[in-house]
């Protein structure tokens, strides 16, 4: 299966319609059966075609955005939607804020979306982890870890910090995900390392594939930038680097053909999952709380 | 991680029968011999300096030593012990509080079997023999051999380790050692103070499947030292694979982790990468990892010993403190530990999150089947 993740480069953002033709386009040349759009889409696009206001900096901008009625996220996930459905793949169409009305007020959640190549709605999932910046804008945490078919694949999505928490690839893995697209946007500068111990570290720990959309863009003043990959177990990856494909930050789009014989040969012949050894995990268990000890 | 197997020769370099016989008894009780302690005592004391103190411990500057370790075969106790010597004295004078020792530290005491050396000479003529002449000989695998030396390596290890940690005034972690414990083989690391005793040790908790084929006996816990150089833990190669493993070791309070790796298998950057490394990222902890290379009876380990942090501590966002540069000679990795700056990190940490409820809908539900399977 033909996978591709989408950093943003080269795709005009001014308008829905130059953006929508330029993706529609890259899709169609490219031909992709899975594309995975980064972090931060909806604020993206929603900046760039003056749907969403700027603020000061990126901080302020978030907080304008957490303050917006949700339309334009609305707007946002119907065009990919549609765009899914146009280009009959499957589009994880990166991240939106999630408002959540219930009792008692409003849940924000940072959230990632994929739809089907009918255009409909098949995977969601509200990021778990938050970092300091995010937790002050007020998110909330994702309590539940969606598992979804995707043809053959069962597919998790993986939202920005949640990269850099070995849980969430874990419970995925064991869950039986064999293969997480993940949203992300880091930002610009010598983070190549701060990547790799992200999703690769993950990948390799829990042997699923990987495809790690990083937006490439400057978000009100903060410049995000690293390099898009479809990452695997190494020991089936060139070089046994554990990348498939890796691109610049500013490579539009990286694609790569998934083996999936190839992963099932490599989880049979090295069982990392099977050599886990839950006795000695007790203190992790939540009825001893023991992770309360390090907030 | 092991996978070769083992054969024991006579003196004509023919295999021999089972470890279990008379005559290998009875050469046992010469090996023991040969390595008693008190020979071994009377020896270290010959070449060893008085002991030390260690002088006050600067928790901003703690200054470690990975040791990388070419495997060498010693016929004599003697001359294994000038050359863990020599390598100790090495990061001594560098100044090191700390000195970590590789994995299966207890190979190069193979030495002392007959014939061990042309084990790569045996593997070739093992082609040519058929399944029906194997059948009739039997043939001791690795696990025999490591319960074989067993007497001798404890009286090894707790001897000589704990007489140089003393005369140095140093730290040891003494790498691990395979060798039987209450008739169940297990694969365990020791870390020895500067007075010379034994502070802790650790059994290895992920087995290799080759390890798992030599019915070793998997640790059940980590465990966390408490030294006046700071928190520190020994858990051994495999164990570096999981996250589970730093996990429990950040949240039990450790601060530094020993990490001695045997890693049989040609060198390559990447699959070097998955251990100890990414570990460090996910929970916050300084990594010394010593590590055995070289080629001995056609068999090559390599790896590379270095001394890793987290990102947000090392001037080049890199996480590495210290490498060596080769992967298949001898080398040392040398760097100063900031406790204060970790804590520090820990305490105001940007991107560290935990999510309770998600843990408790999850946690322990997805391991019971692997716990399960593996009751």
């Amino acid at each position: 299966m033909q996978v591709g993740a989408i950093s943003f480069s080269n795709l005009r953002m001014d308008s829905i319609e130059h953006y929508r033709t330029d993706l529609l386009s890259m899709l169609e040349k490219n031909k992709p059966k899975v594309a995975v759009l980064p972090a931060y889409s909806a604020l993206y696009l929603g900046l760039g075609t003056g749907a969403l206001k700027q603020g000061n900096n990126f901080f302020d901008t978030l907080s304008i955005y957490l303050s917006d009625p949700g339309t334009w996220d609305e707007e946002f996930l119907d065009l990919h939607a549609s765009t899914a459905k146009y280009s009959g793949i499957y589009l994880a169409a990166g991240t939106v804020a999630e408002r959540y009305e219930q009792k008692g007020g409003k849940d924000l959640y940072h959230t990632a979306y994929c739809f089907n190549p009918e255009g409909q709605f098949c995977g969601k999932q509200r990021q778990t982890h938050l970092t300091r910046t995010e937790r002050e804008l007020g998110f909330g945490r994702g309590e539940e870890l969606e598992i979804f078919k995707l043809g053959s694949f069962k597919t998790g999505l993986i939202i920005g910090n949640d990269a850099r928490h070995p849980e969430v690839g874990r419970m995925l893995a064991l869950l039986g995900a064999d293969l997480a697209l993940c949203s992300s946007a880091i930002e610009a500068g010598f983070n190549c390392y701060e990547q790799a111990a992200g999703i690769w570290a993950q990948v390799q720990q829990n042997q699923f594939w990987a495809v790690e959309a990083q937006l490439n863009g400057n978000l009100a003043g903060t410049a995000f930038g690293a390099g898009s990959a479809v990452m695997g177990p190494c020991e089936i990856t060139p070089g046994k680097s554990g990348y498939l494909a890796r691109g610049y930050p500013d490579s539009s789009l990286v694609v790569a053909e998934l083996d999936e014989d190839a992963r099932r040969g490599i989880k049979r012949k090295y069982p990392l999952l099977s050599m886990l050894n839950p006795q000695a995990y007790k203190e992790l268990l939540p009825e001893r709380d023991y992770y309360a000890r390090f907030i | 991680m092991l996978s070769f197997k083992f054969y024991f020769f006579n003196r004509e370099g023919v295999k021999a029968l089972a470890l279990d016989g008379w005559k290998e008894k009875l050469f046992q009780r010469y090996l023991f011999w040969k390595c008693r302690p008190a020979r071994l005592q009377k020896y270290l004391e010959s070449v060893l300096p008085k002991p030390e103190q260690p002088g006050p411990v600067d928790q901003k500057k703690i200054r470690v030593a990975a040791l990388q370790v070419e495997f060498k075969l010693f016929k004599s106790p003697f001359a294994c012990i000038d050359e863990i010597h020599r390598r100790v004295l090495e990061a001594k004078e560098a100044g090191a509080r700390l000195v970590v020792f590789p994995e299966y530290n207890n190979l190069p005491l193979l030495g002392m079997l007959p014939g061990i050396e042309k084990l790569g000479e045996q593997k070739e003529e093992e082609k040519n023999i058929t399944a029906a002449e194997k059948n009739e000989k039997p043939e001791p695998g690795m696990a025999d051999v490591f319960a074989f030396m067993s007497p001798i390596t404890t009286s090894f290890v707790h001897t000589v380790f704990s007489n140089l940690a003393s005369a140095y005034g140093l730290y040891i972690m003494a790498g691990s050692y395979a060798f039987l414990d209450s008739g169940n083989l297990v694969n365990r690391s020791y870390l020895y103070n500067p007075e010379g005793k034994l502070a802790g040790s650790q059994d290895k908790v992920h087995l290799l499947p080759v390890e798992e084929e030599w019915s070793l006996k998997r640790g059940s816990r980590f465990s966390v030292i408490d030294t006046s150089l700071g928190k520190l833990a020994l858990p051994v190669c495999m164990d570096a694979t999981y996250f589970e493993t730093s996990r429990l070791l950040e949240l039990a309070a450790a601060e530094i982790v020993l990490l001695p790796i045997a890693n049989l298998e040609p060198y390559n950057y990447w699959l070097a990468l998955r251990g100890l490394w990414p570990r460090v990222q996910e929970s916050p902890l300084y990594g010394v990892k010593s590590a055995l290379v070289g080629n001995v009876a056609g068999f090559t380990f390599t790896g590379r010993a270095g001394i890793f942090a987290p990102i947000e501590l090392t001037a080049k966002r890199d996480g590495i403190m210290a490498e060596v540069e080769t992967y298949d000679r001898e080398a040392m990795a040398i760097a100063d530990l900031d406790l204060q700056a970790l804590r520090r990190l820990r305490q105001n940490h940007p991107w560290r999150d935990h999510n309770h409820r998600l843990y408790q809908r999850y946690f322990p539900g997805i391991y019971k089947e692997i716990m399960e399977d593996n009751l």
